[in-house]
């Protein structure tokens, strides 16, 4: 809302610069965003404009009257009235030549309607001081009589509407439902369909304008307009808003009268205009004006307790000066007993319906500034969320293993997610078995917008990979070719029919599953910190070893990966990834369709976990194991299996066929290629022997390796290497 | 063979065939830095130096046979002889010790040299990654409240109307509850649009008196451009208990921004209206680049926008069964990207989510 300081000070006599007011202004709530000089064509006076943001709830400051009420009371000051006193015309009542011609069938939409005709002007351009102020507060002239109906808007906040009378059928007035299917082709050109919730304003046979949104094109007034019909009302807003929103229109008026309008101040906006009008334009005012207002408006009567003001905000002000304030701002105090009043709001407020409004006033007029201020007493101490520690142990841990954290919108393309599996705790019941060996089932439980605002992110991610692969693409894209990101954050899946015992709302039902996941994608080389050399690309390990690396420092016990198919996964290099033995997400190389898709020329590897589930498992506490006593002795065996027998398949079967001497069995690493037959690897093993008791004798640890490698050998059908 | 008739070489012969093979090195000692520039000349001239101690000082050197001719010189002329030897053998010595210690240096020098490392090369070790700085003014944001006492709490991102619209008191037909502003699913819910999400729950859960603080991602449709993206971070605190006072939001908010952003901020307040709090405030704090002086940061005016806050409005303690006679709260509640966006300078917060490695490796 643009306020003329010059145009300002003609409703209120004030000493304070623009400068001024604006600092006042803003700290009663009114803030002013920006205060710049307009300086006019020709003579005119330099001014200000006030450029003030006005809260949803003080629709009454939309104008230059309403910003001088609030200037009255901060300065204890009367409002200057005079231009409207000297109006030439007076109101009268309904006449009985008019009383027919306006109908009003909707009074609980419009409760007060009125209007005046003026005969013979002469649509031209408008006086340069009126096109001055008008560009001021940064509206176009467009001729004599529409800028006086947008003058007096801006100016008192009341919208009005010049319909040139010839052109309305019978020069009726009806203010009345459309009916299904009516039409109306509005100011801006474009015919409109109208429903029968629609409020209109319409002549003896059609509409001519859609009340308190837009006037129709063919009754507005045009150059050779002569006879006006000047309508001044107060619509309920919210039938503005609706009708204003199924037509998705926004006009000046209706964002007038969609956050309320003075139902009181409807016969001064049209004399104010009437008598501009015939100043400006010429011709004669009707003698009568016409005025349907059957019911007043009545505004409740609010009590105030002056020493809840204290209680409240916390600095004593004295009933006489809350009562000081409310005065100035032209609340009627009703009843006043010991310690409370009763209080009436003037009717240009909107906002007033609680004793909380009332104290909100006194402390706005008084200062918050003033208020003292302090610290609340604790009662009780500050706590992190749940495992923060090993949120932000996972997050570190990851930055170490060369990670950049990522954050993408929580909604996607659908074209982006299809391949993409779920985590197992998206998955409903129904559709997941742990043990099927079939591929991830596709997750239909999607939760989708109705309303997006980029064109195709129309889904809430069930997955992060999505996302975090796009962040791949537009670094790529931008010559960033080794890329490692993660995301922490939430994935969604509907479900149906949530038990709820909350009664509150019953789309509780409908409440999707969030899950907060850890997302993970790599490609390209394993980078050296500032050394730029030729780097070893990442591979599968490389991921897997970030991964490890939270768990580990997340103190969780080690995870479990099984070979399993994933349709984002290449098959044979993707795994379901456990965590006692419970499914939490996957790994693996990005599916060859994927890479394809989305261009990729290197390998990329992702994973999903459920963060969820690692920040609330149960963490492994440090014990202290005694330090070996005698001699530990290690021998390495590299044998030749099949490429699809693990390495986890054959240390778990050497631990549980060693003998009591053998502590553990250990990677050391894996050969494939020349040498070997189609589909075999060899895999170099490291059994560990000790005894708490002796030192072990050579030939004892021999005979139990040997025996070990023997055993592997027959069960896993391999064969060792020499 | 030591029948064998050696011709005896005269003393002066022996001290001239030295100081001829000797003469190259001479100047060594008395120039000791001289040419001790590569470590291979160096070493050859201590092997060179090693024959020449082996062939003047050896058992077969000249030297040698005069030594052993000295028992059979006359015996008045023998002390003198023997006297000459000595001398000639001490000065062979010595002089030979002093090049081999200007070349041992020399030696050492020159290793040292070819071991010389150009220590201003990097530091070995794995690239590392870096947290989104939405992560790192969160996690500062979270250490703040918890300091002054708050339980940090977190939500869930899609609501019911109740939770996000209802029980904030934001009635039917709000202009914030359209679907021009709000997004909605196809079953209805909403995408939270404000964190103020939590006070509800919070209070529904953890009962009265509370103090709990909650960020996270908040949604509107607002068409992505240099200062607009349709999600982003806030954060919402709030506070309940019996006789809390604007006076209490005052101090914490000062308090919170002081621990923030340094013991120097200051802070303003004016009125304004939010429609979960009754009366509202909007706070600014002094800047945190120029101290209130004016900058870029600040737009000249010398303070940045926090927020919104205010008391607790009744219809929201009402909607959670709590007497707005017996408690009153405040709640006050900020943009995180924002003020992230005018920390680290960045100018367009498209920027913040789009992941691009050369913004994120900026922030530590
Ligand atoms: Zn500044």
């Amino acid at each position: 809302m643009n306020i003329s300081y010059n145009w300002l000070r003609e409703l209120i006599e004030t000493d304070l610069t623009a400068g001024e007011l604006a600092e006042r202004l803003t700290r009663v709530g009114l803030a002013v965003d920006t205060v710049h000089e307009f300086v006019a064509g020709g003579d005119a006076a330099k001014d200000y404009v006030l450029e003030v943001d006005v809260t949803s709830n003080r629709p009454d400051c939309l104008s230059h009257l309403g910003v001088a009420r609030e200037v009255a009371a901060i300065e204890d000051k009367r409002l200057n009235t005079r231009a409207w006193q000297n109006s030439k015309i007076q109101t009268a009542k309904v006449s009985g030549e008019d009383a027919g011609r306006i109908e009003n069938r909707e009074l609980d939409l419009c409760p007060r309607y009125a209007a005046r005709i003026v005969r013979g002007v002469k649509v031209a351009q408008s006086p340069m001081w009126m096109v001055n102020r008008l560009e001021a507060i940064g509206q176009r002239a467009i001729n004599n009589v529409a800028d006086i109906t947008n003058y007096v808007l801006h100016e008192v906040g009341q919208p009005l509407h010049a319909f040139d009378l010839n052109r309305l059928t019978d020069e009726r007035i009806i203010v009345r439902r459309a009916t299904v299917g009516e039409t109306i082709t509005t100011l801006d050109e474009v015919e409109r369909t109208l429903d029968a919730e629609m409020l209109v304003i319409a002549d003896a046979v059609r509409p001519v304008a859609v009340a308190g949104v837009m006037g129709g094109l063919a009754s507005g007034v045009h150059s050779d307009t002569t006879n006006v019909l000047i309508e001044s009302a107060y619509f309920i807003p919210s039938q503005v808003r609706r009708t204003r929103r199924k037509l998705n229109l926004q006009t000046e008026a209706a964002n007038h009268f969609e956050r309320g309008t003075d139902p009181e101040g409807v016969p001064r906006a049209l004399e104010r205009a009437v008598d501009l009008i015939w100043d400006i334009a010429g011709g004669t005012p009707d003698v009568s004006a016409i005025d349907i207002y059957p019911r007043r408006s009545e505004q409740p009567a609010v009590r105030l307790r002056f020493a809840r003001i204290g209680a409240l905000v916390g600095l004593n002000i004295a009933a006489e000066n809350a009562r000081e304030i409310l005065k100035r701002l032209s609340f009627t105090e009703r009843e006043h007993e010991d310690g409370a009043a009763l209080y009436v709001a003037p009717s240009w407020r909107v906002d007033i319906e609680r004793e909380e409004d009332l104290i909100e006033e006194v402390v706005r007029h008084t200062g918050i500034d003033r208020i003292p201020s302090r610290l609340p007493l604790a009662t009780t101490g500050g706590e992190y969320l749940p495992n923060e520690r090993a949120r932000r142990l996972a997050r570190r841990t990851l930055t170490q293993a060369g990670y950049d954290e990522a954050i993408n919108f929580s909604f996607i393309d659908p074209n982006d997610t299809r391949e993409f599996a779920v985590l197992p705790t998206l998955e409903s019941d129904e559709r997941h078995d742990e043990n099927s060996d079939d591929k991830e089932a596709r997750h239909d439980g999607a939760v989708d917008l109705s309303n997006p605002i980029i064109e195709n992110l129309t889904r809430m991610r069930a997955s992060l990979l999505p996302g975090l692969l796009n962040a791949v693409r537009h670094n790529l894209n931008h010559g960033t070719r080794d890329v490692r990101l993660f995301e922490i954050g939430r994935v969604f899946a509907s479900r149906d029919d949530v038990a709820s015992d909350k009664a509150h709302d019953e789309r509780e039902q409908h409440r999707p599953l969030e899950r907060e996941a850890l997302g993970m994608v790599a490609i390209g080389g394993n980078r050296e910190a500032n050394r730029f050399g030729v780097a070893r690309p990442l591979d599968f390990y490389d991921l897997k070893g970030a991964l490890e690396a939270v768990i580990e420092n997340m103190k969780l016990p080690a995870l479990e990966f099984k070979p399993k198919d994933f349709t984002h996964l290449r098959s044979g290099q993707s795994a379901r990834i456990s965590l006692h033995g419970k499914a939490i997400g996957s790994m693996g190389r990005l599916a060859e369709a994927i890479e394809t898709r989305l261009k990729l020329k290197q390998s990329a590897f992702v994973a999903e976990v459920d963060f969820n589930l690692l920040l609330d498992a149960n963490q492994i506490t440090s014990r202290y194991r005694p330090l070996a006593r005698f001699p530990i002795v290690a021998r390495d065996t590299s044998i030749i299996i099949n490429r699809q027998t693990t390495f986890a398949a054959m240390r778990n079967s050497a631990l549980e066929i060693g003998t009591e001497i053998c502590r553990d069995v250990r990677f050391v690493d894996v050969y494939e290629g020349a040498n070997l037959p189609d589909g075999f690897r060899s895999l170099t093993l490291r059994a560990v022997y000790s005894s708490d008791e002796r030192t072990l004798r050579d030939e004892e640890v021999d005979a139990a390796h040997r025996s070990l490698v023997q055993t592997l050998v027959e069960r896993f059908d391999a064969q060792p290497r020499e | 063979m030591s029948d064998i008739t050696v011709e005896t070489p005269s003393i002066e012969t022996v001290r001239e065939a030295f100081e001829q093979e000797f003469g190259r090195f001479a100047v060594l000692s008395e120039n000791p830095s001289g040419d001790a520039d590569g470590s291979r000349a160096a070493e050859d001239d201590m092997r060179a130096v090693a024959d020449l101690r082996t062939r003047h000082l050896g058992k077969k050197s000249p030297l040698a046979t005069l030594k052993k001719q000295i028992g059979r010189v006359a015996p008045d002329e023998r002390a003198a002889f023997a006297q000459t030897v000595q001398q000639l053998e001490a000065d062979i010595t010595t002089r030979i010790a002093e090049v081999e210690t200007v070349l041992s240096e020399a030696v050492k020098q020159a290793s040292l040299e070819r071991d010389r490392l150009d220590v201003t090369l990097p530091g070995r070790r794995a690239a590392h990654g870096h947290l989104h700085p939405i992560t790192l003014l969160r996690e500062r944001i979270d250490d703040v409240f918890v300091s002054l006492g708050y339980a940090i709490e977190d939500g869930a991102e899609i609501e019911t109307d109740f939770y996000n619209f209802e029980a904030l008191n934001i009635p039917e037909g709000h202009p914030a509850r359209s679907s021009q502003d709000t997004f909605y699913t196809t079953n209805g819910l909403a995408l939270r649009s404000q964190t103020s999400t939590m006070q509800i729950h919070a209070m529904e859960r953890r009962g009265v008196p509370l103090r709990v603080a909650a960020s996270g991602r908040v949604f509107r449709r607002d068409t992505p451009d240099a200062t607009h993206n349709p999600m982003f971070f806030q954060v919402e605190c709030l506070c309940v208990d019996k006789g809390i006072t604007m006076g209490d939001l005052k101090g914490t908010v000062e308090e919170f921004v002081r621990r923030m952003f340094g013991a120097r901020t200051r802070t303003r307040v004016r009125a304004s209206y939010f429609p979960f709090t009754e009366p509202s405030a909007e706070f600014d704090y002094s800047c945190f680049v120029c101290d209130g002086a004016g900058c870029r940061v600040c737009k000249q005016s010398g303070w940045i926008e926090l927020g919104g806050s205010g008391m607790v409005h009744p219809n929201v303690l009402k909607a959670v069964n709590i007497s707005s006679e017996e408690y009153s709260g405040f709640a006050f509640g900020f943009g995180i990207d924002r003020m992230c966006a005018l920390m680290y300078g960045i100018d367009d917060i498209r920027l913040l989510f789009e992941n691009d490695r050369r913004f994120l490796e900026q922030f530590s």
